[in-house]
C-alpha cells in the first residue's frame, strides 16, 4: 500500500536517512524505534511528504507522490548521457550504472543536461504514476508529538475542517467536469458535522465539541487529534511520538485509542519509545540506526533475539 | 497665572487652526499612511515570502534602505529632490508627495510586522493542515493568517501612534497638520511656550485614547483566543 524506495534525507550536510526502502501492506502495523537522532521521525514525515526527500520515491497505493528518481530507473539511467559517455569510454551496462549510482553522476535537478531523451523518460513516469501530492496525503492520517490542534477552530471544526474544505472542492471539481452528483454544499457540512460527533463521542469528548482546544488536556488533545486525522477516512495513519509530549497519566488514554484503531485493522506506522506498547501492537518492528534500517522484523525477533549489536545495546537500556 | 490666560486666549482665538485644521490634517495624513502602509506591507510581506529570490532581494532592499534611514530625510526626497527628476511632479501640492513618502515608510514597516507575526504561528499548525490534504492557500487562509492577525493588530496600532507621531516632521513642509499648525499661530502671537504645550497635549490626547482603544480591543481578541 505504502512503498518507501531508497529513501535519502539530507539537511544541508547532515544526512539524516541514508538509503531507507520498506513497503507497508495493509493492514499492517509497524512500528519504528530507535534513539533520538537516529531518523525515525524524518522517516515517517517523508512518507507523506512533511519532508521531500532529498533522493528516492514514495509510491502510495501504486501512485507517485514525489519526483521520479532517475537513480531507481534503469532505463532513466541509460538514456543519459553520461550513461552513454561511460559506455563510449569501455564500460559494460553493469558497470557504467554502478559507476553512476555509486558516485551520484547525475544531477536529476537539471536533466536538460542530461539530453532530452532523459528529460522526456522521467517526466512519462511521472505523467504516467504521479498523483497530486495533496490527494496523497488524504489518504494518510498523521498525529504529531505537539498535537497541533489548530488554536483559532473549535474542537468540532478542528475534525470537520478538512473533510468540509476537501469535500466542496471535490464537488466543484465534478461540477466542472459535468458530472453530476447528488449533494449540495449543505450536505457535506451536515455530513461532517454528524460523523464529527460520532468521532467525539467515540472517544467521549462529545460535550467538548464547541470548546477551543486551548481548555484541554494533553491526552484530551491528542485523542481529538486522532479523529481529526480519521474524519478523513485516511487508508494509513502515521503516528510520530503520539505520547512524548504527554503526562504520564495521560499516555494511557491515547494508547488505549491507538490500539482499538489498530485492532479494527487500521493500517498504521507508529514511531514510539512505548516499548511494551510496540511489542503488543507491532506486525513488524524496525530500528533505526544513523539513517538506515538497522534491524527489521516480527517484535519477538527484534525485542527477543536482536542481531544488530546496536539494536541489542539500545534494548538494553529501555527494557527493564 | 498669564501663561493659562495666554492659553486661553490663544485657543479661544485659534481653536480652529488647532482642533480643526490641525488634528484633523494630522489624522487624515496618519490614515492615509497606515491604511496605504498595511495594503502596501501586505503586498512587500508577500513578495517577502515568495519563491523568486529577485522579488525577495527587492523587497529586502526596499525595506532595509527605508528603515535604515531617517524619516525626515525620505520626506525631503519625495518633496525636493524627485520632483526635480520628474518635472510633471514639480505641480504637485506637498501634502500629496508628504502622504506617498509616508505610506512608502509605513509599508516597510507593516511589512515587516506581518511577517514576523506570520511566522509567529507555529510550524505545526501549517504541517497539521497540509497533513490532512489541504492545500497550501487553503491553509494559509483558514489557518495561519487568522492566528497570524492576533500577533499583527496591536503591532500595527503601535505603528499607528507610531506614525500620528511622525506625521509631525511634515511640518517642515506646511501642509497644515498639528505642529504646522504651532508653527503658524506661533508666529501669529509670540508665544512659544503657550503653543507647545496647546500641541503637546493634543498629541497626547491623541495617541492616549489610540492606545487605550487598542487596549480593549486586544482585551476583546485575547477572550477569543
Amino acid at each position: 500500500m505504502l512503498d518507501i524506495k531508497n529513501i535519502y534525507k539530507n539537511f544541508g550536510d547532515l544526512h539524516v536517512l541514508k538509503g531507507v526502502s520498506t513497503h507497508v501492506e495493509k493492514g499492517e502495523v509497524i512500528v519504528i524505534i530507535g534513539v533520538s537522532g537516529s531518523g525515525k521521525s524524518t522517516l515517517l514525515r517523508c512518507m507523506n511528504l512533511l519532508e521531500e526527500p532529498t533522493f528516492g520515491e514514495v509510491w502510495m497505493e501504486d501512485r507517485l507522490m514525489t519526483p521520479p528518481d532517475p537513480y531507481l530507473h534503469f532505463d532513466v539511467i541509460r538514456a543519459s548521457k553520461t550513461y552513454q559517455k561511460l559506455v563510449e569510454s569501455g564500460l559494460d551496462d553493469a558497470e557504467a550504472i554502478k559507476k553512476i549510482k555509486d558516485e551520484d553522476l547525475l544531477k536529476e535537478k537539471h536533466p536538460r543536461t542530461e539530453g532530452p531523451e532523459y528529460a522526456a523518460l522521467l517526466k512519462k513516469i511521472y505523467d504516467e504514476n504521479g498523483i497530486d501530492i495533496n490527494l496523497g496525503r488524504q489518504k494518510m492520517g498523521m498525529v504529531f508529538q505537539n498535537f497541533n490542534l489548530f488554536n483559532n477552530k473549535t474542537v468540532l471544526e478542528n475534525i470537520t475542517l478538512a473533510p468540509v474544505k476537501i469535500g466542496k472542492q471535490r464537488l466543484k471539481d465534478a461540477k466542472k467536469r459535468g458530472e453530476a452528483s447528488g449533494k449540495t454544499p449543505d450536505d457535506i457540512v451536515r455530513e461532517a458535522n454528524e460523523k464529527a460527533m460520532k468521532l467525539l463521542t467515540r472517544i467521549g469528548l462529545q460535550d467538548k465539541a464547541n470548546v477551543y482546544p486551548s481548555t484541554l488536556s494533553g491526552g484530551q488533545k491528542q485523542r481529538v487529534a486522532i479523529v481529526r486525522a480519521l474524519a478523513m477516512e485516511p487508508d494509513v495513519m502515521l503516528f510520530d511520538e503520539p505520547t512524548s509530549a504527554l503526562d504520564p497519566e495521560m499516555v494511557g488514554e491515547v494508547l488505549d485509542l491507538i490500539r482499538d484503531l489498530v485492532k479494527d485493522g487500521m493500517t498504521s506506522v507508529i514511531v514510539t519509545h512505548e516499548m511494551g506498547f510496540a511489542k503488543e501492537v507491532a506486525d513488524r518492528v524496525i530500528f533505526m540506526h544513523d539513517g538506515v534500517i538497522a534491524e527489521e522484523g516480527t517484535p519477538d525477533e527484534v525485542f527477543n533475539h536482536p542481531k544488530n549489536p546496536r539494536c541489542k545495546e539500545f534494548l538494553s537500556k529501555v527494557l527493564y | 497665572m498669564t501663561f493659562l490666560t495666554n492659553i486661553a486666549n490663544i485657543l479661544a482665538k485659534y481653536w480652529q487652526v488647532f482642533l480643526v485644521q490641525g488634528i484633523g490634517y494630522t489624522l487624515l495624513l496618519s490614515v492615509i499612511a497606515v491604511a496605504g502602509g498595511a495594503f502596501f506591507g501586505s503586498l512587500l510581506a508577500l513578495a517577502k515570502r515568495s519563491k523568486l529570490k529577485i522579488l525577495k532581494a527587492i523587497v529586502a532592499i526596499i525595506v532595509e534602505v527605508v528603515r535604515g534611514t531617517p524619516v525626515l530625510l525620505q520626506l525631503y526626497i519625495g518633496v525636493f529632490v524627485f520632483p526635480m527628476i520628474i518635472p510633471k511632479l514639480s505641480s504637485m501640492p506637498y501634502i500629496y508627495s508628504v502622504s506617498i513618502v509616508l505610506i512608502i515608510n509605513s509599508s516597510a514597516y507593516v511589512s515587516e510586522i506581518i511577517r514576523s507575526g506570520i511566522e509567529a504561528v507555529d510550524v505545526g499548525q501549517m504541517e497539521a493542515a497540509r497533513s490532512l490534504g489541504l492545500t497550501h492557500s487553503t491553509a494559509m487562509i483558514s489557518i495561519i493568517l487568522p492566528q497570524a492577525v492576533k500577533n499583527i493588530l496591536p503591532a500595527l496600532g503601535n505603528e499607528f501612534i507610531m506614525v500620528v507621531k511622525e506625521t509631525s516632521l511634515a511640518s517642515t513642509f506646511f501642509v497644515g497638520e498639528l505642529m504646522t499648525a504651532y508653527l503658524k499661530v506661533k508666529g501669529y502671537t509670540y508665544l512659544t511656550m503657550e503653543c507647545l504645550a496647546i500641541v503637546g497635549v493634543l498629541y497626547f490626547t491623541l495617541t492616549y485614547i489610540l492606545s487605550k482603544i487598542l487596549k480593549a480591543f486586544e482585551r476583546r481578541m485575547k477572550a477569543h483566543a
